[in-house]
């Protein structure tokens, strides 16, 4: 067997050529003799000209002998003498006296004897030899598709065989340089028989043999089922006021899902047709995977405030002139404490004030951002922060003197006994719309935020949790307020919220107590801004994720002064599904005394935002249970 | 210098285009890359897709000389890097072991046709000429709905369903292209 050199050794050949220098330094210099097109005659000869210094000669036998190694491995088909091609796995080659070559799993694809055959017989006789031999007396050619021969030629097939292994999401956006396959339409197979009762059994949902995969499961294998929905979501409680809720739910949900966006696959789905004009392709359309030079989270901030800015103002209306002074984009940076509470009912204030159908349904936003500030961090200087940065002092101002609602209860806010009622100044609660500077601010504010306590990112998220879970981006553009949010304490929470996980729809924002959550009926709806900014602390996709995920920053950091909170799985990722939505409520677990309630990224973790202390259901979604008795915060 | 014994005894150079039909009839054009007089095989690159042939120089009928160009292997850059290919090898080898397993062996064309429509959405492997599906359905050579047999009732339906289904496709198929 030839033994493999890594390098090609020099070798003097026998017949006196000696080592050929510079034979292919600095091109090859060939003398030709003559040449002809008579196999006997025409001869190329090479000389040596000029011997560069250097490397070792290769002699041609061992360039022969590199280019076997190089086929190493591939498959290969080999001709024999009689005509047959046999296709096999190149191992080695025979020794030096003679080429024969040995394939491993070879198998005759062409036969010899049928001349002009194209492909082996209808049979195949036999198994794939593992070994199988060719002597050199017998071999002809062996021949070798795409073969890299040069350390260029092995990189690129190495990277190209890595990549073709998995082609992973974030491998496409993040490589600068991505040979893209070449796309084709799909073409469906002609002719192809249909039986139409193996497809239609899903064209009509409402059909009147409902599909049941549990009972046909169990038809055809016997299997019997253990699921019980209820086990992975609260239960529905249906009640006197299930239509009108449902109705409400309903419509929150056709104007979420009217909203403009400047999302591609968010217009997509929402049928508006934005950019039609720009000749985007039909990749760039559907595809999942956003192609970008990264994703810079920081740069574009200010667009999304803006936009973020633009969402509120739909989705908050137009509240009336003293209303506008408060953010309705909950960019509830604001400390969890009891001012939280106030600038809460603030807002529902403003909810009520401005919309005039709360429902409870409506209370959905609005619980969300309660529910988030009360779990900031107690510094209540992100009030201030925020008063500083939006640049919208005298909102701030008139935000604090509002404080029309008594902290009651009408939002339920979980566990927030903040230490200092009167916080609750507004500053935190800039809700998007303001006619004046603050708009954005949300977002400036939550980014500045970050060093102070934090809670900045989520009024921000929460609004683009609101959103329909399933619209990953905005979540990611929440995260940021996310980061902001529990700064001192509680990176985690920010991270959390930074990541921007999808939240499912059910995961309800963090309802704590089901049964005892109520929504505050007078609430302001809760508009998820899909656009919102989500916080990503490193190179994030520019996909945003699931705005829900966003939600999830709130997060009490530190939650030893204040006993409740958390746990606001805000689950805003209801959008348009709220109509059918149960209400997602959790469980309320046993509450959890410490302070790092942080929001994981991932995932709905919503389950795990306990209220602390007192458990004041978060109750966020449209709710089906009016008779829940809220909780009310006890300030 | 001198001429090598056996058919065609001329050296190549390095470097040369050649277009070259072999006694066997096959007809192309390549890149000389190497040429090893004592066993007398020449390695050609051809085409635009790096395709490479081992030529035995014996079996070459004719051939005519089309032009010079420089040595196509860069010696600089030419490694190689065995334990790169011994992996290469043992993978692909593994693969076409997986591969031979869903071959039939001693079954026709259109049995093996058969047995690769079902598995793509039923698990199948061969036992000898039969398909056994999900290990527990079997159907045998015809291969028609008729021959399938064993399995719980649902999954014997299911079986012979989806053979129907998948002989009209490639009957179909088969009418259309033939």
């Amino acid at each position: 067997m030839m033994n493999l050199q890594q390098v090609m050794p020099p070798k003097s050949t026998a017949n006196g050529f000696g080592r050929r220098r510079g034979e292919r330094e600095g091109g090859t210099r060939l003398e030709s003799k003559s040449q002809s097109g008579k196999s006997n005659s025409g001869r190329v000869t090479t000389t040596v000209i000029g011997s560069k210094s250097g490397s070792c000669a290769v002699s041609s036998h061992d360039k022969l002998l590199y280019l076997a190694s190089c086929l190493i491995g591939l498959s290969v088909e080999v001709q024999v003498k009689g005509g047959s091609v046999y296709a096999g796995i190149f191992h080695a080659t025979s020794d030096e006296k003679d080429f024969g070559v040995i394939l491993k799993m070879a198998r005759l694809i062409k036969d010899g004897n049928f001349r002009g055959q194209k492909t082996v017989a209808e049979f195949v006789s036999k198994p794939p030899s593992k070994n199988f031999i060719i002597p050199s007396s017998e071999l002809v050619q062996v021949i070798a598709k795409d073969v890299a021969v040069t350390r260029d030629g092995f990189a690129n097939e190495l990277q190209s065989d890595k990549q073709r292994e998995l082609m992973i999401d974030s491998l496409i956006s993040q490589t600068r340089h991505v040979e893209e396959r070449e796309l084709e339409p799909w073409i469906p197979d002609e002719d192809v028989p249909q039986l139409p009762e193996l497809e239609n059994i899903f064209d009509d949902p409402w059909n009147s043999k409902k599909w049941d995969q549990f009972e046909t499961n169990e038809t055809l294998f016997g299997v019997k089922t253990t699921f019980n929905e209820e086990l992975y979501t609260t239960k529905l409680l249906r009640g006197p006021q299930t239509e009108e809720l449902e109705k409400e739910a309903a419509r929150i949900a056709r104007e979420i899902a009217g909203e403009d966006t400047q999302d591609l696959h968010l217009a997509e789905e929402r049928g508006s047709s934005i950019h039609e004009n720009l000749g985007i392709d039909e990749e760039t359309r559907f595809s999942s995977v956003y192609r970008g030079t990264g994703f810079d989270d920081s740069g574009y901030e200010e667009d999304e405030d803006i936009v973020l800015n633009t969402h509120n103002n739909e989705t908050f209306g137009d509240s009336s002139g003293s209303v506008d002074q408060i953010s309705t984009d909950f960019a509830i940076a604001k400390s969890s404490d009891g001012g939280q509470l106030s600038s809460s009912s603030f807002i529902v204030d403003e909810a009520q004030t401005s919309q005039s159908d709360g429902t409870g349904a409506d209370l959905y936003c609005s619980e969300i951002p309660s529910r988030n500030f009360s779990t900031l961090d107690s510094e209540s200087r992100v009030q201030e922060n925020l008063l500083g940065e939006c640049g919208g002092n005298n909102d701030a101002k008139d935000f604090v003197e509002k404080q029309p609602l008594p902290e009651d209860a009408q939002l339920p806010k979980s566990g927030d006994s903040q230490s200092s009622p009167n916080r609750e100044k507004a500053g935190t609660i800039k809700v998007g719309r303001s006619a004046n500077a603050t708009p954005y601010s949300t977002s400036h504010v939550l980014s500045k935020g970050n060093e102070k306590t934090s809670s900045h990112g989520e009024p921000v998220d929460v609004a683009a949790s609101c959103k329909a879970p399933g619209e990953p981006q905005s979540v990611n553009s929440r995260g940021r307020p996310g980061s902001s949010a529990s700064s001192n304490s509680d990176r985690a929470a920010a991270t959390s919220a930074s990541s921007g996980p999808g939240l499912s729809p059910s995961s309800s924002m963090g309802s704590l107590s089901s049964e005892k959550s109520t929504l505050n009926p007078y609430a302001k709806e809760f508009k998820l801004n899909p656009n919102a900014k989500s916080f990503t602390p490193s190179q994030a996709s520019a996909r945003p994720l699931s705005p829900v995920a966003d939600n999830a920053f709130y997060h009490p950091p530190n939650v030893s002064a204040v006993p409740h909170m958390h746990g606001l799985p805000v689950g805003f990722g209801m959008g348009p599904s709220l109509a059918a939505q149960q209400p997602v409520i959790y469980p309320q677990i046993a509450p959890m005394q410490s302070p790092q309630t942080y929001y994981h990224p991932h995932g709905p973790q919503y389950g795990q935002q306990m209220l602390v202390g007192q458990s004041r259901p978060v109750f966020y979604l449209p709710n089906y249970q009016p008779e829940m008795p809220y909780k009310g915060r006890d300030y | 210098m001198e001429g090598q014994v056996g058919g065609s005894g001329e050296e190549f150079a390095v470097g040369c285009l050649l277009s070259i039909k072999t006694t066997l009839g096959d007809e192309f054009d390549g890149q000389v890359m190497a040429f090893d007089r004592f066993t007398n095989m020449l390695g050609l690159k051809s085409g635009p897709r790096r395709n490479i042939r081992l030529l035995n120089a014996n079996y070459i009928k004719d051939f005519s000389f089309l032009g010079q160009a420089d040595d196509p292997l860069d010696p600089k850059k030419c490694f190689l890097d065995l334990s790169r290919l011994q992996a290469r090898e043992h993978l692909a080898v593994r693969q076409a072991e997986a591969d031979a397993q869903r071959i039939g062996v001693g079954v026709t064309t259109e049995a093996q046709n058969i047995f690769d429509a079902l598995s793509k959405t039923l698990p199948v492997r061969w036992d000898k000429t039969v398909i056994v599906v999900m290990n527990e359905v079997r159907v045998s050579s015809p291969y028609l709905p008729e021959s399938v047999s064993g399995g719980t009732a649902a999954a014997n339906e299911r079986v012979k369903k989806v053979l129907e289904f998948e002989r009209k496709r490639l009957q179909a198929r088969g009418s259309s292209q033939g």
